[in-house]
């Protein structure tokens, strides 16, 4: 335990010394803010330049798009940054050599994926917990209804997925070698998801409902079932990536 | 015009991040003359006037090793 303790604060060190945090925090806290503020403007500045000839009815935006805007920018965007920031998760180290003097002191090797898991998952529900707090102020100060059906829900889906994502890029990095392979695996995991995600069947068994589902559920769209199984198939997707990522690293030839 | 501007305030939380974002890049670009690839005055330009993705992209693939 108190091994895990002290190399998770190491890699939560690293996190700050790279400007991890920095990059994770300020671009998700943007994505919060401008995410109801476009909602808003949007129609506004479209009315500021009318364009000849063209006649555009714009809808009166509502507390919905601002959600809209929200879980699209964070699923699109935020997976970006989610997967281009914590890329090196492992691979870095791996190809720098820099965690064999740890692991020959004796440190379990199941304690590195952890730890980094561990690390990456604190800043990644720290910064998505504070960006959709600053989105619902925003929208709700905008748009008033602050008590839209199921938000709590659909915002812990999407960050759910968040944590599937670190896992399977760990997995994915004990997997294949090289700076980006792990990248590129994960890359394509998600694409093969979303893939499926094109049968409505699978919707209570794929993860990416949990990316996509979102505003269904607060506009009655999405079964709450649903989205609760593909919660708990999520769940134990990020279980079975932990462990199959500690079973692969204790294998592997550093 | 009017109409947009009562949304200033909202927007000054924005720019207030955007610039936090910008002005690390720069002090790093500035103080590490070491890049992975591209020299100063490239990082400089991309970090001032590439607005959040360029120091993003610095900090992910410019930043040189120390």
């Amino acid at each position: 335990m108190n091994r895990f303790l002290a190399f998770t604060k190491k890699e939560w060190m690293e996190q700050i010394r790279t400007f991890k945090t920095l990059i994770v925090f300020l671009i998700l806290l943007l994505f919060g803010l401008t995410s109801p503020l476009l909602a808003k403007l949007t129609p506004e500045m479209l009315k500021l330049f009318p364009i000849e000839g063209l006649n555009l009815a714009i809808p009166e935006p509502t507390w919905m798009d601002a959600y809209a805007q929200f879980f699209k920018n964070m699923t699109q965007m935020g997976v970006i940054v989610l997967l281009l920031v914590f890329n090196g998760l492992l691979s870095q180290e791996l190809s720098k050599g820099t965690l064999i003097n740890m692991l020959s002191k004796g440190l379990p090797r199941s304690t590195v994926i952890l730890s980094k898991f561990t690390a990456a998952s604190i800043l990644w529900t720290l910064s998505y917990a504070v960006s959709a707090l600053a989105n619902y102020g925003y929208a709700v100060f905008l748009f008033g209804n602050p008590f839209p059906p199921h938000l709590f829900f659909a915002c812990l889906s999407l960050w759910l997925l968040g944590e599937l994502i670190i896992a399977l890029l760990l997995f994915a990095t004990t997997l294949v070698s090289g700076n980006y392979g792990g990248l590129l695996l994960t890359g394509g995991v998600l694409c093969l998801l979303l893939l499926i995600s094109i049968l409505p069947q699978s919707a209570p068994f794929n993860p990416i409902t949990l990316g996509s589902g979102n505003m269904g559920l607060l506009t009655g769209d999405t079964a709450l079932g649903d989205m609760a199984s593909a919660c708990i198939v999520t769940v134990v997707l990020i279980v079975l990536c932990l462990a199959g990522a500690i079973l692969r690293f204790r294998k592997k030839q550093l | 015009m009017e109409n947009l501007m009562q949304y200033i305030p909202l927007l000054i939380p924005v720019i207030a991040l955007e610039f936090i974002l910008m002005v690390t890049a720069l002090v790093h670009v500035l103080r590490h003359p070491q890049y992975r690839f591209g020299n100063r005055v490239f990082w400089v330009i991309v970090v001032l006037f590439v607005q959040i993705i360029g120091p993003v992209v610095y900090f992910v693939a410019g930043r040189g090793e120390q």
